[in-house]
């Protein structure tokens, strides 16, 4: 469970997400944004959304087998009366020598209204009933979790593994508030406030107050950023970070997040509680809480490839 | 049974080549660059330099349908440049062909 937790991978992201909204810097970051809620709420809606499906598929199912004629006399009913209808049916049509072939489909038809009625009325109440049982269920395993810290102290009965292993965590919780492991200190991140200026331009507009917030220069970040993103920038005199393109706020996000990931969360424990230092050409990462030291990549914006007009850069070269 | 000292394995045949090679720090650097307006740049540094990568970009081209060229930098070596946002196409393509290993990419960028 721990080991989980501390994983900090990528990959993993999405899914965590919309398991446990509360883990990872991913997610402080999408604090206050609602957008976390909303995936969160829609994960839900998908699920219920895909049992009505469920229910409109088995009736297209039945409208399909029913069409065909032979197969929906040989189906069995479950209901009296719809056999005794069909039977009616039936006789009349053999009556008129089967001629009336349109008659009968209509008739089929009928049929299959009812049907398709009856079965999705007894579905729906069995995803009720089971979607009532599942939270019950719920309820009664979180009123035994809360039994177990209680009770198990007054008896003299064996421990189950599930109730040492409760205790075990709820003492390491007490006596370490902050600890990384086990509920997960939350690494609040605000948004980044992201508004276009113009048609070319981006201001980033709380910049200093997130390098502020994660105790790094802003000079590193701003190298950081503008080397990701390919581009130039610059602080302007309001505190701003105005860059030169247009970025939406999950861009600047994602590269936030990668920014937090490699320079400021300690590489080992994930502590965001670090210190980053400069020694002989190289950035090292201190870990305030476990101690490890480790080197970081250093930020190279590497190849770029002539964007601008290029009749203009002749002529400022010329 | 082989006995490992006697094989004719030089386990220095890497570093013969390596050092002044294009490849700093054995990675594959794609990037996005923004043009004017909405189109985008890929750019792919740190190919290794055995590869051909003219007949690289030849097949990148046909494969993304993007147009594509092959820059010659004096500090990054050749670089692969292609038009609009091919990092997704240009990294599973590149793992399909066998020329880099997934985590030898290194993708920048929003
Ligand atoms: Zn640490």
């Amino acid at each position: 469970m721990a080991e989980d937790e501390t994983i900090f991978d990528p990959t993993l992201k999405k899914k965590k997400k919309k398991k446990k909204a509360t883990f990872d810097i991913d997610a402080a970051l999408a604090e206050g944004n609602d957008s976390l809620d909303g995936n969160t709420l829609s994960g839900e809606n998908d699920a219920l959304v895909a049992n009505d499906e469920n229910d409109d598929a088995n009736a297209d199912i039945d409208l399909d087998f029913t069409k065909q004629k032979k197969k929906k006399k040989k189906k069995p009913f479950s209901t009296d009366d719809l056999e005794a209808a069909l039977n009616d049916v039936k006789d009349e049509t053999s009556g008129l020598e089967g001629t009336n072939q349109d008659e009968e489909i209509i008739d089929d038809n009928f049929d299959l209204d009812f049907n398709k009625l009856k079965k999705k009325k007894k579905s729906k109440k069995k995803d009720l009933d089971e979607i009532m049982a599942e939270v019950d269920d719920k309820a009664e395993d979180k009123e035994n979790v809360d039994d177990n810290a209680i009770t198990w102290s007054g008896s003299d009965r064996d421990y189950t593994y599930e109730e040492l292993l409760n205790r075990a965590f709820e003492i390491m919780r007490d006596k370490n508030p902050d600890m990384a492991a086990g509920k997960k200190q939350k690494f609040v991140m605000r948004p980044p406030q992201v508004v276009k200026i113009g048609a070319k331009k981006t201001s980033f507009a709380n910049f200093t107050e997130i390098c502020k917030m994660l105790h790094r220069q802003p000079k590193h970040l701003l190298d950081f950023l503008l080397a990701e993103l390919g581009t130039s920038g610059s602080v302007d005199g309001n505190s701003q970070l105005i860059i030169k393109g247009r970025f939406q706020q999950k861009q600047i996000e994602n590269v936030l997040r990668r920014y937090i990931k490699e320079y400021v969360t300690c590489h080992t424990c994930r502590s965001p509680d670090t210190i980053l230092q400069k020694d002989t050409r190289l950035f090292f990462l201190q870990c305030e809480t476990c101690g490890s030291r480790c080197s970081v990549a250093s930020i190279k914006s590497g190849f770029q490839a002539v964007t601008s007009k290029r009749a203009a850069m002749r002529a400022k070269t010329a | 049974m082989s006995i490992q000292n006697l094989n004719t394995f030089d386990p220095f045949a890497d570093a013969s080549k390596g050092a002044d090679d294009d490849v700093q720090d054995g990675l594959v650097h794609i990037r996005i660059q923004q043009r004017n307006g909405r189109k985008t740049l890929t750019t792919v540094q740190g190919l290794s330099s055995e590869y051909d990568l003219k007949k690289i970009v030849r097949a990148c081209k046909k494969e993304f349908a993007c147009n594509g060229t092959v820059i010659e930098h004096p500090e990054y070596g050749e670089v692969l440049q292609l038009q609009g946002d091919q990092r997704e196409n240009i990294c599973q393509w590149l793992t399909k062909a066998g020329l880099a290993k997934p985590d030898q990419l290194k993708v920048h960028g929003f």
